[in-house]
């Protein structure tokens, strides 16, 4: 083969390597990096407040954690009941949602942008205004209960009681991220050949049958996905718990990013801190394991 | 045409802007005699504080700064960034600040580690007049427990927080309510001196929608007092209760004290408080707490400083002239009535280890400390707190009550707060320390946990804190803070 084929040849080979090069270089930098930097930080001791060195604890910070730390336990707990009954919530009212605009010809795009408006908020500022909302005297949603019960129910210290204060929190997160569930299920729906609709409707199936054996089958991997998307956001809820109640009362609404940002920003502990971020992933890979391997018998069975 | 007008428009632009700066700043009152120091060379100094009113006096006496030759920049944190920023940039060793703003409790760990510069050589240099703070201006706790560590000056104050009692005058002295005060506890109405009389009065003043207050009828509910009681700061309105035993924190070996019998009666009364206090209580920070009081929600409240100032002024408050301000109530002890007022949060101004201009550095920090600093504390413009005599014998340059008689009662009840004063922990690990007591004190107002229960989990937390920490540095750094505790006779 000629010398200049070969030039050819290697050109081809070897310079689309050079131009994506420096966007795997940047990538490495920010997620694999620091991964395996905090990876090593997990098995240290580093106090921050102190002035003492690093130095090597093995699995000390990990026994710590999983067996002396209550609190973790406690943070963690919080955070899969938010996830439980949250994500339920948003999975069920999203997915009604999106079946209605479905139905909606004109009207579907100015109502869809409407829905919207709570994901595009910041969490920050939603975290703000919600503490505005549930103020137990000057909150306009205790203002709306004592109207509509005609004054006989002032309605609830929705942030103060120990009670509900995870369920305002809960509220919240509804109210934010439902539209997201609906987009995405409504672009399941949208998916689905009407060809499926008319051959049950030729059949004579109810709305009910049809909705049990097409719409809903057809359905279940995008909904997977949103539940699986959703329950890895609700691992990093912490604007909303930061702003709203603090982790209180008590520590009732103390979420696992929130007691994980404590011991990192407020305490220092570096490497107690890491070593809590990497059991998080594995919880939330085991999670998202369970959803992928549901999804697979599901298209198994399809 | 087009481009006359849009010159007049940048014109005017500019000179609203220009107007509202200038008129933004305080008029220099002359009460302080200070002197500029020699000139500097064209030095930049970087200064770093949370982000707010509490850095405008670098804008007001930005003129003071340029006629020495030092260049001002300014370096806004979130509030509750402040520890972390600054942390991370010492621990770095970035010497991208030269001048910090911090909160007190973070001396021992800054100062401990080696970030600040000790200022003792600084304040000696001559002329006096342009180099001394005026340590004796300060108030003793302040000066003591939250400037020094270890023996030497790392600080200079710049805001006073203290906590004070804040209470309704008006229904204190109206005649009616103390004749049946009087009548019900067999004892005078006044401004609750103890910790008992804080629920006695809190409960006589509960009342509900269409009941009777001071000869009005009530048309919502009515409550006796109220506490910071979110996540966060409720652990200082607990030490209010407990500081006054003169029990420390911690033992000269480092052993808790904080689940003494003493520690539990202190809890059990804000645990009891609460009965007294608007059903969302749990969820009251300095905002709610604030709002509570000055809406007309509440009869009393401990509160920061600044409070009544806002109080006084009508367009944001519904009780502005009605307000009464006392010490934080005690117990008695000894035949005595023993008072403490916690001094949460706080700021002081420091010079940074590695700042290549330290000279520069410590007279920014000095001409904010002292110089300007009656202008500063005494205006509204910012939320700085007085903390020196001569802020409390100038009652004249408190424009936002209405009378000086007014602004005199408020410095007779600050001066006598801070005089109270009690510091928060300030050694390595404060942060750690304080949200264990935080968190369980919260756990026992929410009914998580008994006042024993919480207390005895606090104590075995922060010994794991302090062996996470290394025991036998934390013993060394707390005995040199105990005997600040003690030369200000605040332990027994």
């Amino acid at each position: 083969m000629s010398e200049n084929r070969l030039l050819l040849r290697w050109r081809r080979r070897r310079v689309p390597i050079f131009f994506v090069l420096p966007a795997v270089i940047t990538l490495l930098a920010i997620t694999v990096f620091p991964l395996i930097y905090e990876l090593r930080l997990a098995f240290m001791s580093w106090e921050l407040t102190t002035s003492e060195p690093a130095r090597f604890v093995a699995l000390g910070n990990f026994a710590t954690i999983l067996f002396h730390d209550s609190r973790f336990w406690s943070s963690l707990r919080v955070t899969l009941t938010l996830l439980l009954f949250g994500v339920s919530a948003e999975v069920a009212i999203g997915t009604g949602l999106a079946l209605l605009l479905n139905r909606l010809r004109r009207s579907r795009t100015m109502l869809v942008s409407l829905f919207l408006i709570p994901v595009l908020i910041a969490p920050v500022v939603a975290g703000f205004q919600f503490r505005m909302i549930y103020h137990d005297q000057f909150g306009p949603l205790n203002y709306l209960i004592e109207m509509a019960t005609g004054g006989r129910w002032r309605g609830f210290a929705w942030i103060a009681d120990p009670k509900i204060a995870l369920l305002a929190i809960v509220m919240t997160d509804i109210w934010q991220w439902t539209p997201f569930l609906m987009l995405i299920i409504l672009a399941g729906l949208q998916s689905i050949s009407l060809e499926l609709y008319e051959a049950a409707e030729v059949d004579g199936a109810s709305a009910g049958q049809t909705f049990g054996r097409i719409t809903l089958p057809l359905l279940l991997p995008v909904i997977i996905i949103g539940i699986l998307i959703r329950a890895m956001d609700s691992f990093k809820l912490f604007d909303i718990i930061y702003l709203v109640t603090g982790g209180g009362p008590g520590n009732v609404t103390e979420t696992i990013s929130f007691y994980t940002y404590l011991q990192g920003f407020k305490f220092f502990s570096l490497g107690y801190t890491a070593a809590m971020a990497f059991l998080q992933l594995v919880v939330i890979t085991v999670i998202a394991q369970f959803f992928v391997n549901f999804q697979k018998r599901q298209a198994g069975r399809g | 045409m087009k481009v006359y007008r849009g010159a007049m428009l940048w014109l005017v632009l500019a000179l609203v802007l220009a107007t509202a700066a200038v008129a933004q700043a305080p008029p220099p009152l002359s009460v302080v005699k200070w002197d500029y120091p020699p000139p500097f060379k064209n030095v930049t100094i970087n200064v770093v504080g949370d982000a707010g009113h509490n850095l405008k006096p670098y804008e007001f006496w930005k003129g003071d700064f340029e006629k020495v030759g030092i260049t001002i920049q300014i370096i806004e944190v979130p509030f509750e960034g402040v520890y972390e920023k600054e942390k991370t940039e010492f621990v770095a060793g970035t010497g991208a600040f030269d001048v910090v703003t911090f909160y007190p409790a973070y001396i021992g760990d800054f100062a401990g580690n080696g970030y600040l510069e000790p200022l003792d050589k600084y304040m000696k240099k001559t002329p006096a007049s342009a180099w001394d703070p005026n340590a004796a201006d300060v108030l003793g706790p302040f000066w003591e427990l939250y400037c020094k560590f270890d023996g030497k000056v790392y600080a200079l104050p710049i805001d006073g927080d203290v906590l004070m009692l804040q209470f309704r005058k008006d229904l204190i002295e109206n005649p009616q309510e103390k004749a049946a005060f009087k009548a019900k506890y067999g004892k005078e109405l006044k401004a609750p001196e103890t910790w008992q009389d804080w629920l006695d009065i809190g409960q006589f003043f509960t009342r509900k929608k269409g009941a009777k207050l001071a000869g009005q009828v009530l048309e919502r509910d009515f409550y006796g007092s109220a506490e910071f009681a979110k996540r966060g700061f409720s652990f200082a309105w607990f030490l209010n209760r407990w500081a006054p035993f003169g029990d420390p924190y911690f033992d000269k070996d480092m052993k808790p004290q904080i689940a003494s019998a003493n520690a539990v009666k202190a809890l059990q009364n804000m645990v009891d408080s609460l009965k007294n206090s608007p059903p969302d209580v749990l969820g009251y920070g300095y905002d709610e707490l604030r709002d509570a009081f000055v809406k007309s929600t509440v009869a009393m409240v401990v509160q920061w400083t600044d409070v009544p100032k806002k109080g006084d002024d009508p367009s944001q408050s519904a009780i502005a002239g009605k307000i009464g301000v006392g010490r934080v109530p005690g117990w008695p002890i000894g035949g005595k009535v023993v008072h403490r007022s916690m001094m949460p949060v706080g700021r002081v101004v420091a010079v940074a280890a590695d700042c290549r201009n330290k000279e520069a550095a410590y007279w920014v920090a000095k001409h904010i400390s002292y110089d300007r600093s009656l202008e500063d504390v005494s205006t509204a413009l910012t939320g700085l707190d007085p903390y020196r005599t001569t802020h409390f014998k100038n009652p004249q340059a408190y424009k936002m009550f209405p009378t000086e008689a007014r602004a005199q009662d408020y410095l007779k009840g600050v001066e006598a707060a801070m005089a109270d004063g009690y510091p928060e922990i300030f050694i390595p690990g404060a942060a750690q320390y304080e949200d264990s007591l935080d968190l369980h004190v919260n756990k026992a107002l929410a009914g998580q946990e008994s006042p024993k229960q919480a207390l005895d989990a606090v104590a075995k937390e922060w010994d794991a804190i302090t062996d996470k920490l290394g025991r036998a540095k934390q013993i060394e750094l707390w005995r040199k803070a105990l005997q600040a505790y003690s030369s200000l006779g605040l332990i027994k």
